[in-house]
């Protein structure tokens, strides 16, 4: 087989190893593996283009207050020096896994890497991370729910 | 604790306009014909996997820069020339129809992927 | 719920009333102003800034270019240089002086010519060029667009209703580096005399990101469904 048709094959076991119940894998011994599938399983996951797929209805769609808050973020932390924007694509679309990177929205993944990043970097114990999503939790019970007021402030 | 390289090596200069000069001398010309390398892509990578192997021209030199996968740690070491690069959508796709033969595709990778043929 | 939704997809109801995102944005948000790593003014700041950008800018840009051979070679030849002339400094338009730090300060502008058209996409993530352009629409950020504009283009570019003849090459502009890049169509005919105004009220969104040709008669980019939010930011 060529290299190109190499290639082309490895696009076309990408494509179909997406959050699935029909293909369940319990940690295959290593003889089982080809390289092929060495090469599948430690795929970058951000790396889609050729990648079969059908056509969709083209959308817009209004942003949330916590995706717009989420961008903001990120771009801050970058401005103030804790990370660059290629240690957060790095992080935010290729460590994070197949299964995350397809199966969470766009910035749910934004969002999951500003708080890994916190932990790993030391700025905050991963212990402390947990009691302030909790105490956040707590304060938003008693306002219905609702974490910001109807201009997108911070209730 | 340590700041991300932006905040002292680009203000007010721009980003990749902070490594110029920094890369050592550019291998490649406009008008090269290149392959890219299939190198492993393990952990990290902005070389796109359905450009590996594949033929291109060089069509510009574009910037200095380090290369994603150490930037992707902060580590700006080892810039080198970025360059970019024309396909012919023909060479990459089987399935690309012959009656639009002419059509292309552009994009940029770092010196390190690419070999001369 | 009223009648002008219809045709938009709903956002899917939460099953708690608390929301996971929206918990652990405010949570991480606090922490970074907690531990100093930036305050809430910065935040405020870069809000403002985002506020500031969207498509005009780029549009005029074009506009300018198809008036001006000289000003159209300047920005083929030094787009930040160009950029200025529009009222956007890649490098310290924004609170960090050093460019954002998602988009850098390298644009390159795309020059369409009848018989090559550009498209661009980001099939590694989305990368776009936000400080002339604004946020990228969520249709660019899927994955099925960054699956397949780059190996099925023209099918793809038909589902935007543009369809080119095989004399005109397509070229798949894919941003996956630094390079931030705006396609500057052709020149629409009954354009004829247009002030700069004129010109730059057609060159839409759409236009500058290569799925749209810009008309005489069209001065919005076509509707399309648009996914509500359950809390939408709105400014």
């Amino acid at each position: 087989m060529s290299t190109r048709e190499n290639i082309m094959r490895h696009l076309n076991i990408v494509g179909q190893l997406q959050p699935a119940l029909h293909q369940p894998q319990h940690a295959p011994t290593g003889d089982l593996i080809d390289n092929a599938h060495f090469r599948a399983y430690t795929r970058t996951s951000h790396d889609v283009g050729g990648e079969a797929d059908v056509p969709i209805t083209w959308e817009e769609k209004e942003e949330e207050i916590w995706e717009h808050n989420t961008f903001v973020t990120c771009e801050v932390l970058a401005w103030r020096g804790v990370w660059n924007a290629e240690e957060r694509r790095r992080r935010q679309n290729v460590d994070v896994g197949q299964t995350i990177y397809l199966g969470m929205p766009y910035y749910g993944r934004w969002l999951m890497t500003i708080a890994l990043i916190l932990v790993d970097k030391q700025h905050v114990k991963l212990t402390e991370l947990i009691d302030k999503i909790e105490e956040v939790k707590q304060r938003a019970k008693k306002q219905d729910g609702q974490f910001y007021d109807a201009k997108g402030h911070d209730l | 604790m340590s700041k991300s390289h932006h905040v002292e090596k680009a203000t007010g200069v721009g980003d990749p306009q902070c490594f110029k000069g920094e890369a050592p001398a550019a291998k490649f010309k406009v008008g090269d014909k290149v392959r890219i390398r299939n190198l492993p892509d393990i952990f990290y990578t902005r070389s796109q996997m359905y450009l590996r192997e594949a033929e291109a021209t060089v069509v510009k030199l574009v910037y200095e820069s380090p290369p994603a996968e150490d930037e992707a740690w902060d580590n700006t070491d080892s810039p080198e020339w970025f360059y970019s690069l024309l396909f012919k959508q023909t060479d990459l796709w089987p399935d690309y129809p012959k009656k639009f033969e002419t059509d292309t595709l552009e994009t940029e990778l770092s010196e390190r992927w690419l070999e001369g043929i | 719920m009223s009648n002008s939704d219809n045709h938009d997809h709903k956002a899917a109801p939460m099953v708690d009333e608390i929301s996971d995102f929206e918990a652990l944005e405010v949570a991480v948000r606090e922490l970074c102003i907690e531990k100093g790593l930036f305050t809430q003014d910065d935040h405020n700041e870069w809000t403002e800034y985002m506020h500031t950008l969207g498509p005009l800018p780029a549009a005029r840009l074009v506009a300018k270019a198809w008036l001006d051979d000289d000003y159209k070679q300047l920005c083929i030849d030094d787009p930040v240089k160009a950029s200025l002339e529009v009222g956007i400094n890649w490098i310290t338009s924004m609170p960090s002086n050093f460019g954002t730090p998602s988009d850098y300060c390298n644009p390159r502008i795309l020059v369409d010519t009848p018989t090559l058209k550009h498209v661009v996409v980001c099939t590694l993530c989305s990368c776009y060029p936000r400080p002339i352009l604004g946020q990228s629409p969520e249709w660019y950020r899927t994955p099925n667009y960054r699956r397949r504009l780059v190996r099925w283009p023209r099918q793809v570019l038909s589902e935007f209703g543009l369809q080119l003849p095989e004399d005109v090459e397509i070229r798949v502009a894919d941003s996956n580096q630094k390079t931030r890049y705006v396609v500057m169509p052709v020149r629409p005919e009954g354009t004829d005399g247009w002030s700069e105004d004129q010109l730059t009220e057609i060159v839409t969104r759409d236009c500058l990101i290569g799925v749209a040709q810009p008309r005489a008669d069209r001065k919005a980019d076509d509707k399309r469904p648009i996914i509500r939010a359950v809390h939408a930011y709105g400014h």
